[in-house]
């Protein structure tokens, strides 16, 4: 009880300064949609070729992932900038919580972000790219959308915490989040396909939604145990 | 003599291959008001982050109540304060929204009477509501004086605290570090302000680059004696 009001506190210090700052919503849906502007100019003769239904849908899964990485970095760049530039990280680290609280509290504040980042820019993909109707299983593209965004959050807010302290910080965690998140991207962008399929079945999905799972679990233990580390020196 | 409050032992700290402290030992009783004196870069700092458990020592503990802090130190920190030249404040945040969001780390009982009573302390009460980051630095640091003591420490430290503060707040927080002392808080200052320190201390302690070069009660010792050894040890 004492650690959600604590983690439930820290959450709500990161929304109030985003929701008064916008500093990471509006870079990053801004991103989003520029990203996807330029793509659909890009790739107008290639997307009103008669593809394979298949090399579509992968095809816009890759666009699609494509601009949330990037915009994630970008907001993931400033998850821990306050901390570290008003000095409020030596504050956190003086108040009688589990160091761990402090990046479970930010992993959810980033969570919390991309989600919203892509609930608007989802819309603004749906009118750039998807000829007829809306997607043929949305079920399974909201639970890449959940999945990756575990992934991406808790390797995103570790790396972020490590990257504050360096003197590049802009250029390192680019550098070392990229590298990380290949193997999420590597299930991530076929399972986004099967949302683009009308055939698509659970059967083709389960496999890449577990390794997905897995590696969300591993990311999630893994700064439980190294943060107190990280953030210490 | 009675048991140390605080006691540190054997405190050694080393960045890479820099060693900032080496084999600091003292020890400081309740209720005690220990001013550490050092030149820049001596490792006041580090010290007084060792003490408040945000950092660990490489080599040697912080023994608080007779126990080793790193055993608990969630226990420890519940006791401790800090005002530091760093006031600890989100910029986009009101006065009220940081006091609040500390005090909910801390889990301060009747938090909103706890803030009242605080702001009218620093004088603040009527920028209550404004957002910190328009503040100037003496008034965050009135703002950090209120934060450092929201959840009652009774260890209380003070890391070069009239660093750019204006002559009203350095007045606000001189008249509430001696109330503090009234109420036998024990405080650790860090400056190299010998007046500011001097005023107050009941024990002193001088760093430099060499590890402690005095340790005394203030009592025992003149102010004349206290500034030539500091001097001397800016000169060595």
């Amino acid at each position: 009880m004492r650690f959600s009001k604590q983690i439930y506190a820290l959450v709500e210090k990161d929304i109030i300064a985003e929701l008064r700052s916008k500093e990471i919503l509006n870079a990053m849906v801004i991103f989003v949609i520029i990203t996807f502007v330029i793509l659909s100019f890009g790739l107008s003769d290639i997307l009103k070729a008669n593809l394979k239904v298949d090399l579509e849908a992968v095809l816009l899964a890759g666009i699609l992932w494509l601009a949330f990485a990037f915009a994630a970095v970008l907001g993931l760049n400033r998850s821990f900038v306050h901390e570290k530039d008003e000095g409020c990280m030596d504050g956190l680290l003086l108040a009688p919580l589990d160091r761990s609280l402090i990046f479970f509290a930010k992993f959810i504040s980033n969570l919390i972000f991309l989600l919203t980042v892509q609930f608007i820019s989802i819309f603004v993909f749906a009118v750039f790219f998807l000829k007829d109707g809306f997607y043929q299983k949305f079920w399974i593209l909201i639970a890449a959308i959940i999945l990756g965004d575990l992934g991406i959050s808790a390797v995103g807010t570790l790396l972020s915490a490590i990257a504050v302290n360096g003197k590049a910080r802009d250029l390192l965690l680019p550098i070392l989040f990229f590298p990380m998140i290949i193997p999420v991207y590597l299930s991530l962008i076929p399972l986004t396909k099967y949302a683009f399929l009308s055939t698509a079945k659970l059967a083709d999905v389960s496999g890449l939604m577990q390794f997905l799972a897995v590696y969300d679990i591993v990311f999630l233990v893994v700064p439980f145990i190294v943060f107190d580390f990280i953030v210490e020196d | 003599m009675a048991q140390a409050l605080i006691k540190a032992d054997n405190i050694t700290k080393k960045f890479g291959r820099r060693i900032v402290l080496n084999n600091v030992n003292f020890e400081i009783e309740k209720g005690d008001c220990l001013t550490i004196f050092g030149p820049n870069g001596v490792g006041k700092t580090t010290l007084i982050r060792i003490l408040s458990t945000m950092m660990s020592p490489t080599k040697g503990d912080v023994i608080v109540e007779g126990q080793k802090a790193a055993m608990d130190p969630i226990k420890v920190r519940r006791q401790i304060g800090v005002i530091s030249h760093n006031p600890f404040l989100y910029a986009e945040l009101t006065a009220y929204e940081n006091l609040r969001f500390y005090g909910k780390l801390y889990q301060v009982s009747d938090i909103d009477n706890r803030i009242d009573e605080l702001l009218e302390l620093v004088e603040l009460s009527e920028r209550k509501h404004d957002v910190v980051g328009t503040f100037s630095k003496g008034m965050m640091q009135r703002i950090s004086i209120a934060r450092a003591l929201l959840h009652k420490p009774t260890i209380l430290f003070l890391d070069e605290p009239h660093s750019g503060l204006d002559p009203h707040a350095a007045e606000i927080l001189d008249n509430t570090v001696k109330q503090l002392r009234k109420d036998n808080t024990t405080l650790i200052m860090a400056t190299h302000n010998l007046d500011k320190g001097l005023q107050l201390a009941s024990r002193v302690i001088i760093l430099s680059p060499k590890g402690i070069v005095l340790n005394e009660r203030a009592n025992n010792i003149d102010a004349s004696k206290i500034r030539q050894v500091y001097l001397d040890s800016l000169r060595n």
